[in-house]
Order: structure tokens, then C-alpha cells, then sequence
């Protein structure tokens, strides 16, 4: 307990400090949902389409 | 230019559930979003040397993203928010029952925040990311990020407890929404 990551610390902190944000705050609870549920989202084809798109469309070229 | 690595490829596949949802954040349209979340993935693999590896990829599209947004909407004039005619069909929404915050209603009030707030509030409250990766994202320095956060955070409060409140009228909350304190 004695080492923790920076983001741990920083987590710790805000959550020490009553972190307006934090899992206490009830707008920080919606802004998390909200958040959450579009991260879930199905993400449409079309950007892994738009990838390979792009792979192809590369020059072949030789490694540097 | 250097071919793409399939490592970047898939890292950047992976970012995209993640890009959408900040394209959204920003935008408050999921089509707008997932054209700006495209433009972001063009704009990523030309410029992929420029990404040094081992440094935070999130925060890289994340910034190319919000740049493109910007000059999307420099390029637009602004047409994106604070019509007057949308935020009247905001207000007029009926306020759920209080208690339990509704969703939508969150969603609703969110919309009715500057962009510059509502970024802010999405990165650190939402995104995972510190102060100091939103400023960099943003670029601004941290305490511009704080301020914003901390008044996206008030303005979100004031909105909510508002329309969760029957005791405010009309006059009440379009006197919030402008920030009009006639003394």
C-alpha cells in the first residue's frame, strides 16, 4: 500500500477530496451512463470497411 | 510514407467504440458523429508517423477528432447550437418526477451546455482521462479545464434540479438559461 500508480493516486485523491465527479456525485453517476452507453454501441461496418480501405489503398513500399 | 502497421490498424479499430462516443458528446448527433469519427480514422492513418508509440493513442484521436469538429464548425458558421427555437423545445420538455434522475433528462441538459463546457466535462468526468490529458487534448492549460468542468458541473446541477422542480416556472428557468440576473 505503500506504491500506487499515478492514476490510482489521482483516483484515490479525487475520491478522498469528495471528487465532484465521483461515483458519489449523482451527476457524475449519469455522466458516466450516458457515457457508457454510447461507448456499447454497435459500431457499423462501415469504419472497418473504411480501414481496409485505407491498407489497400497504400503504396506497397518496402520496409525503411 | 511508411506503411501502416496492422498493431496501429488494430489499435485503431479498437478506439473507434470510444471515438464514437466523444463525437457524440461533442456533437449531439450520431450522424454528424460518425461522419466526424470517420474523418478522424483518414486523418489518423495519413498522419500515423506523427503518432509516437508508447504514448497515449486515445488521447491522440481524441485530439484529432475535437480539431476536426472545430474546423467543421468554423467552416459551418456555428450552426451547431443555441438556436433559440431549440432550446425553447428543450425547456418545454415536461421535468420527470424527482428522484430518480432520468436519463434523457441528463442527455437533454447536457445539450444545453457549451461545447468548451461540455468537452471538458465529458473528459474528466466520462472519458477516463486526467487534467492534464484534457488540456493537452483541448489545448488549453489545465486550469481552463478545471474551470470548465467545474462550471459544466453547476450549470448541469442548476438545469436538472430545475426541471426535476414543479415550484420553477417559465420565467425561472428561461432566467437560469440565459444567465440573465437583472438587478
Amino acid at each position: 500500500m505503500t506504491k500506487n500508480t499515478t492514476a490510482g493516486a489521482a483516483n484515490r485523491r479525487r475520491a478522498a477530496s469528495g471528487d465532484p465527479l465521483g461515483p458519489n456525485s449523482e451527476i457524475g453517476r449519469k455522466l458516466k451512463q450516458y457515457y457508457d452507453e454510447l461507448v456499447s454501441d454497435n459500431v457499423p461496418d462501415r469504419f472497418a470497411q473504411l480501414l481496409s480501405q485505407l491498407e489497400r489503398a497504400q503504396p506497397a513500399q518496402k520496409k525503411d | 510514407m511508411a506503411a501502416v502497421s496492422q498493431s496501429f490498424k488494430t489499435d485503431l479499430l479498437g478506439s473507434i467504440p470510444s471515438l464514437r462516443a466523444f463525437a457524440v458528446s461533442l456533437t449531439q448527433n450520431a450522424d454528424k458523429a460518425d461522419d466526424l469519427v470517420q474523418e478522424t480514422l483518414v486523418k489518423a492513418w495519413d498522419k500515423h508517423e506523427s503518432f509516437e508509440p508508447g504514448t497515449n493513442l486515445k488521447a491522440w484521436l481524441f485530439t484529432i477528432l475535437r480539431n476536426e469538429f472545430y474546423s467543421q464548425m468554423r467552416k459551418r458558421g456555428r450552426e451547431v447550437q443555441d438556436s433559440d427555437g431549440i432550446m425553447t423545445a428543450r425547456l418545454a420538455v415536461h421535468p420527470a418526477q424527482h428522484g430518480q434522475l432520468d436519463l434523457k433528462d441528463f442527455r437533454s441538459a447536457l445539450e444545453q451546455l457549451p461545447e468548451d463546457q461540455r468537452e471538458a466535462i465529458i473528459l474528466i468526468g466520462a472519458s477516463g482521462f486526467s487534467y492534464e490529458e484534457a488540456a493537452e487534448i483541448c489545448g488549453c492549460a489545465v486550469g481552463t479545464i478545471k474551470s470548465r468542468v467545474s462550471r459544466a458541473r453547476t450549470r448541469l446541477q442548476e438545469i436538472l434540479k430545475i426541471s426535476g422542480d414543479d415550484e420553477f416556472g417559465p420565467d425561472a428557468i428561461s432566467a437560469q438559461v440565459t444567465g440573465s440576473n437583472a438587478a
